[in-house]
């Protein structure tokens, strides 16, 4: 699985360092917004959170295609199906890596938030569990849109992932800034991650490769 | 020597709007060299590619080492070699990249037997896949499916693209493999001298069926070409059963009969031919008589051998 794993990294290195990158960025943006505290500056942020959460969708809906178209038209399960290694593994390794991805954004910007927590926060219970309301819908959301374009990847259309990838890049958005990160929208997105996993891994598992 | 590396229990395969396989049973036991023939197009390859589970079957079930293809695990992988038609590797990946995700993959891996067939082929580590020639890259994947020290070995045509050279270089080390006892192997090829060379058994698939399944020595024993002339004009019908093919020209005849007996004889005597004189046939004759469009229709039971 490891072994597996590490192809996978190495052959989508720039989606990682690319989240490096945007999580670098986000970093930065979160400590400077704590630092100028100044309520006329905050909408600033807030109109920044639009691209980023675009971003967001965006890299990781095209890592999931990524995985999936190559891997359909380089034949690589094709060839790894050739050796000691079942369809299954394949597949879970792909999707760790995709999470191992999301983690690399969303990581240091929790271990970034609770450090400024401590320092700024006031205690009151409020500010307990407000940076898991945060980062628990953002990591759900980029797991359903990598999750949908490992889906809409396996083909060998070029059309097909681009029209997917900007069917949830419309649907997603406007859902966030509506509902916000509460209950609800965890809610729909694990429904909506469940169903496209059972959809990939059934027809990954099944079509001829 | 009664246990089947590979069994495939009434194949079917329906694809594109016809059948590529229709009802297809083999069995190939432990040890045997098994060589699958057939023209372009006769599911040679949609066979193996079921086999390893690359493909599902429209009905029927097919097994590898006693599990079935659709779940086969890992272990059992890791007793098959394989070398795909077209040589499937990454073609972006070094062949040095390719060699130790084979490597990492593997759990039986005979490093000092891969040295060897690396050294033997001449193959640079240090060039992509997609820089090699089909001939080298037929060597690459050979190696690779012989490294892992395989129980079975599947080659779909894999000589194809080879010179004459690093065909025969493939062919001992072929038998190399076959020597290891219980080494099983099921082999495609177009080159029929070299199946010719190495197989025990052979089996022709035409239009999705196995008309032939027996041993290559039974095969020559049990087809038969003659040239029988006539005192007169051909006879139409010879009343004979199992005809593959039959052409005539004026008073002579030539047919090609499988399940050729006595009885069969007695048939012909029966005509008063003024001759009648065996054609010698290679494997290759018997091929292209068993998948040439006949002009006579044949029952399909009375077909297979």
């Amino acid at each position: 699985m490891f072994t597996l794993i590490k192809r996978e990294i190495e052959d989508h290195i720039a989606y990682f360092i690319g989240a490096i990158i945007l999580s670098a960025v986000l970093t930065a943006l979160l400590t400077s917004a704590i630092y100028y505290d100044d309520p006329g500056e905050r909408p600033v942020f807030v109109v920044l959170s639009i691209p980023v959460i675009v971003v967001l969708i965006i890299g990781f809906a095209s890592m999931g295609v990524s995985q999936m178209y190559t891997d359909k038209n380089r034949k690589i399960s094709a060839f790894l199906s050739a050796l000691p290694v079942t369809r299954g593994r394949i597949l879970t390794a792909r999707i760790i890596t995709g999470i191992l991805a999301i983690l690399i954004v969303i990581v240091p910007l929790i271990i970034t938030g609770i450090f400024l927590r401590r320092l700024f926060a006031p205690p009151i219970p409020i500010f307990s569990g407000l940076i898991f309301d945060i980062s628990a819908p953002a990591f759900l959301m980029a797991f359903a849109c990598y999750c949908l374009g490992l889906q809409t990847g396996w083909t060998s259309s070029r059309i097909t992932p681009t029209l997917g990838g900007l069917v949830l890049t419309c649907i997603l958005v406007p859902l966030i800034l509506v509902k916000g990160f509460g209950t609800h929208i965890k809610v729909i997105l694990i429904l909506f991650i469940v169903a496209s996993l059972i959809r990939t891994w059934q027809k990954f598992k099944s079509t001829a490769l | 020597m009664n246990e089947s590396v590979v069994e495939i229990e009434n194949l079917v395969k329906y694809f594109d709007g016809r059948y590529v396989l229709d009802g297809i049973n083999l069995k190939v036991p432990r040890g045997c060299i098994y060589g699958l023939l057939g023209r372009n197009a006769s599911g040679k390859t949609t066979t193996i590619r079921i086999l390893l589970g690359h493909e599902p079957a429209t009905r029927g079930r097919t097994f590898l080492l006693g599990a079935e293809s659709t779940s086969l695990s890992a272990k059992v992988h890791s007793r098959i070699g394989y070398v795909a038609e077209g040589h499937n590797l990454i073609q972006n990946y070094k062949v040095g990249r390719v060699v130790k995700l084979c490597k990492d993959l593997s759990s039986r891996w005979n490093n000092k037997f891969f040295k060897h067939l690396i050294e033997t082929f001449r193959l640079p580590m240090d060039r992509r896949v997609r820089e090699l020639s089909i001939g080298m890259r037929a060597q690459l994947n050979l190696s690779l499916a012989m490294a892992i020290d395989p129980e079975l070995l599947i080659l779909d045509d894999p000589t194809l693209g080879m010179d004459t050279v690093v065909r025969r270089q493939f062919l001992e080390l072929a038998i190399d493999v076959i020597q290891q006892q219980g080494r099983t192997i099921l082999f495609c090829s177009h080159i029929l001298s070299d199946v010719e060379r190495i197989a025990d058994r052979i089996g022709i698939l035409t239009a999705g069926k196995l008309v032939v399944d027996c041993p290559l020595e039974e095969l020559k024993e049990r087809i038969k070409k003659l040239r029988v002339i006539f005192s007169q004009s051909a006879p139409e019908n010879l009343h004979l059963t199992e005809i593959i093919n039959q052409q005539v020209q004026g008073r002579e005849m030539v047919i090609t009969v499988a399940n050729w007996n006595r009885q069969k004889q007695t048939i012909l005597e029966t005509f008063k031919p003024s001759s009648c004189t065996e054609i010698p046939m290679s494997l290759e004759d018997i091929f292209i008589e068993c998948t040439r469009p006949s002009l006579i229709p044949l029952p399909a039971e009375k077909e297979e051998l």
